[in-house]
C-alpha cells in the first residue's frame, strides 16, 4: 500500500482541493444508488460500507503522496491477519514471513547505531501520518516513532504496554552484530518473525527512514541511552 | 470515596438529581456499580473523575440541551418533542440504549447522532449547512447539547440495540468486520487495543471490548473530555480512533460509522450506560 510512492503529485493537489471543497459541504450521505445490505455478507458489506457508500473521505491525500482509499485498501498481510483474527495457519505464516524478509533493505554499509539522543527524540514522539480533521504536515516536524503508545523503555517516562518492555534491552541483548540485525529487522517488519504481529511494519511501510531507525536503535541498544541505565 | 458518595445520595435524593432517566441512579453510581462488580483497571483508572462526576460539566450541557430541546425552532417552527426518536413522537426514555435502529421513515438504521440531524432538518426546518446542524463537537454546539439531554435519559439503562429488522443485524455484522479490520500506515484494527484488559496506550489504560462491564463505559458517549474540555459524542471517538490508527476520516452518520457502533453497542448489550459519562 505505502510502496505506492505516486508521481501524481499535481494531480493530487488538485484532488486535494477537490477533497477539501467537497469535504466540508456536509457530513451526512444521501441515499444515492444503495445496494440492498440484506444481500450480502458481513465481510462484503463492510467493503461496499468502506468503498462504495462514502463511509470514508477516499479522495484525502496523504503524506506518502497516495490517497486515503490505498491506506483503507487491505495488503495481503492485513487480510490474512484480519480474516484468522490474527491466528494464520502454518502456510498462511510461511507466506507472511517471506514476504516481510522480502520487504526489508539494509543500509549500506552494515547495521550501525545513529545518536540515542536523537532516537530518544523520535522515540517518544506520535507525531506523523495522521490524516482527516487534521493532517500532520511532515515539512514542519520529523515524524516520530511512535514507540512509547506501547513499549515501556527508560524508566523517567511511562510508555505502553501493548508491546513488550524494552527497558534495559540493551543491557541484556549487548550491542553486536546479530542483536541489532534483528532489532533493525524487528523496526522494519516485524513479521519476519512474528506473523501478525501488532507492531507496525515502520520500515517496509515508509513510516521511518533508515537515518530515524539507526538512531532509535541507539536509543535501545547503546551502552549509554538511559534505555540500559 | 465510593462510601462518601452513597453518603451523599439521600441528599442528592432530597435536592432533586440532574439525571433524566427514569432510574434512581446518578452517573456516577452507575459507574460505582460496574466498579464494585468486576476488577478493572480501565475503570478505575482516574480517581479524581471518579470525584468529579458528580459535578460533571456535562450535566449542565444536558440542561443547555434541555432547553433547547422543547424550544420551538427552525423555519417550521416545531420543538424536537415532535420527533420520533424509535419509541414515538417525544418519547425520550430509554430511546438512546435502543440505537443506532431502523427508522421506517428513513428506510435507514440511524445512530442518535444521525437521527437528530434527521429532525433538525426534516422536522424543523434547518438545512443541512445551518451551524445548528453542522457544529456537533464542543460545549458550545447546540446539537451536543440536544445530544446529551437525550442521552442523558437512558442513564443507568441496559444497552440494548434492536436487531428486529434485517438492516440492523447487517450493519452490526458489518460493524464486526469493521472492528477487526486491519488497515492504514499502522496496521492497526479496533482490536489491536480493545482485546485485553490492563494495556495502557502511553499511561492511559484502554478499555476491553470482551468485558462488558468495561465496553459499557467506553461506549458511554456523550461524555465530558477532561482533557479536552469538551462533551464529545460517539462519532468524535470513533472519528479519534481512525485517526490515531493512521487510517482515514470516517464519515459521521455514513451507514459504515453507523456499522461500527452498531456493533460496539451491540458488544456492551445487558450493560448499564453512563450518560453522561466523564473520560480523560
Amino acid at each position: 500500500m505505502m510502496k505506492m510512492k505516486t508521481p501524481f503529485a499535481a494531480g493530487l493537489a488538485a484532488l486535494a482541493t477537490l477533497a477539501i471543497a467537497v469535504g466540508c459541504a456536509g457530513t451526512d450521505v444521501g441515499d444515492s444508488g444503495k445496494a440492498d445490505y440484506t444481500k450480502m455478507s458481513s465481510k462484503e458489506l463492510a467493503e461496499h460500507l468502506i468503498f462504495d457508500q462514502n463511509g470514508f473521505r477516499l479522495d484525502t491525500p496523504t503524506q506518502e503522496g497516495t490517497t486515503v482509499r490505498e491506506r483503507q485498501t487491505q495488503d495481503e498481510m492485513q487480510k490474512i491477519c484480519t480474516e484468522t483474527r490474527n491466528q494464520p495457519s502454518p502456510q498462511q505464516a510461511g507466506q507472511i514471513i517471506s514476504d516481510a524478509r522480502a520487504s526489508i533493505t539494509y543500509p549500506d554499509g552494515g547495521i550501525q547505531l545513529g545518536d540515542w539522543r536523537k532516537g530518544r527524540e523520535l522515540a517518544w514522539s506520535g507525531f506523523g501520518f495522521r490524516v482527516g480533521h487534521n493532517n500532520d504536515d511532515h515539512s514542519n516536524r520529523e515524524v516520530g516513532g511512535n514507540c512509547y503508545n506501547c513499549h515501556a523503555m527508560a524508566t523517567d517516562r511511562q510508555g505502553g504496554n501493548l508491546g513488550p518492555s524494552l527497558t534495559g534491552y540493551g543491557k541484556s541483548r549487548g550491542n553486536n552484530e546479530a542483536t541489532r540485525r534483528f532489532v533493525y529487522e524487528i523496526i522494519y517488519n516485524a513479521h519476519a518473525y512474528f506473523p501478525c504481529t501488532n507492531m507496525p511494519r515502520m520500515g517496509a511501510n515508509g513510516l521511518l527512514s533508515q537515518q530515524a531507525i539507526a538512531d532509535i536503535m541507539a536509543y535501545v541498544l547503546d551502552p549509554a541511552s538511559p534505555v540500559n541505565k | 470515596m465510593i462510601k462518601k458518595a452513597l453518603l451523599a445520595l439521600p441528599v442528592a435524593l432530597i435536592l432533586g438529581s440532574t439525571a433524566y432517566a427514569d432510574s434512581s441512579k446518578a452517573p456516577e453510581e452507575v459507574l460505582e456499580g460496574l466498579i464494585n462488580s468486576v476488577d478493572s483497571m480501565y475503570l478505575t483508572q482516574s480517581e479524581q473523575n471518579l470525584m468529579m462526576m458528580a459535578d460533571n460539566p456535562a450535566l449542565w450541557i444536558a440542561e443547555d440541551g434541555k432547553a433547547l430541546f422543547h424550544a420551538v425552532r427552525g423555519p417550521n417552527n416545531v420543538s424536537m418533542a415532535a420527533c420520533d426518536f424509535g419509541k414515538g413522537p417525544g418519547v425520550l426514555e430509554g430511546a438512546y440504549v435502543e440505537m443506532p435502529r431502523y427508522f421506517a421513515d428513513t428506510g435507514k438504521v440511524m445512530d442518535l447522532e444521525t437521527r437528530i440531524v434527521h429532525c433538525m432538518t426534516s422536522v424543523q426546518g434547518f438545512a443541512s449547512d445551518d451551524p445548528a446542524v453542522r457544529a456537533r463537537h464542543n460545549n458550545e454546539s447546540e446539537h451536543m447539547q440536544i445530544q446529551t439531554y437525550i442521552a442523558s435519559h437512558s442513564n443507568g439503562m441496559p444497552w440494548a440495540p434492536r436487531m428486529d429488522h434485517p438492516m440492523e443485524k447487517a450493519l452490526r455484522d458489518a460493524g464486526e468486520e469493521m472492528f477487526f479490520r486491519r488497515a492504514g500506515s499502522l496496521d492497526m484494527s479496533c482490536q489491536t487495543c480493545h482485546s485485553e484488559s490492563g494495556k495502557r496506550i502511553r499511561a492511559s489504560v484502554l478499555p476491553n471490548a470482551n468485558v462488558p462491564q468495561e465496553w459499557t463505559k467506553a461506549i458511554s458517549w456523550p461524555a465530558f473530555r477532561v482533557g479536552h474540555q469538551n462533551v464529545r459524542s460517539t462519532q468524535h471517538r470513533v472519528r479519534g480512533c481512525y485517526w490515531q490508527m493512521r487510517q482515514g476520516q470516517v464519515v459521521a452518520g455514513s451507514d459504515a460509522s453507523i456499522a461500527l457502533i452498531s456493533y460496539w453497542t451491540d458488544v456492551a448489550r445487558g450493560q448499564p450506560a453512563i450518560l453522561p459519562d466523564m473520560k480523560r
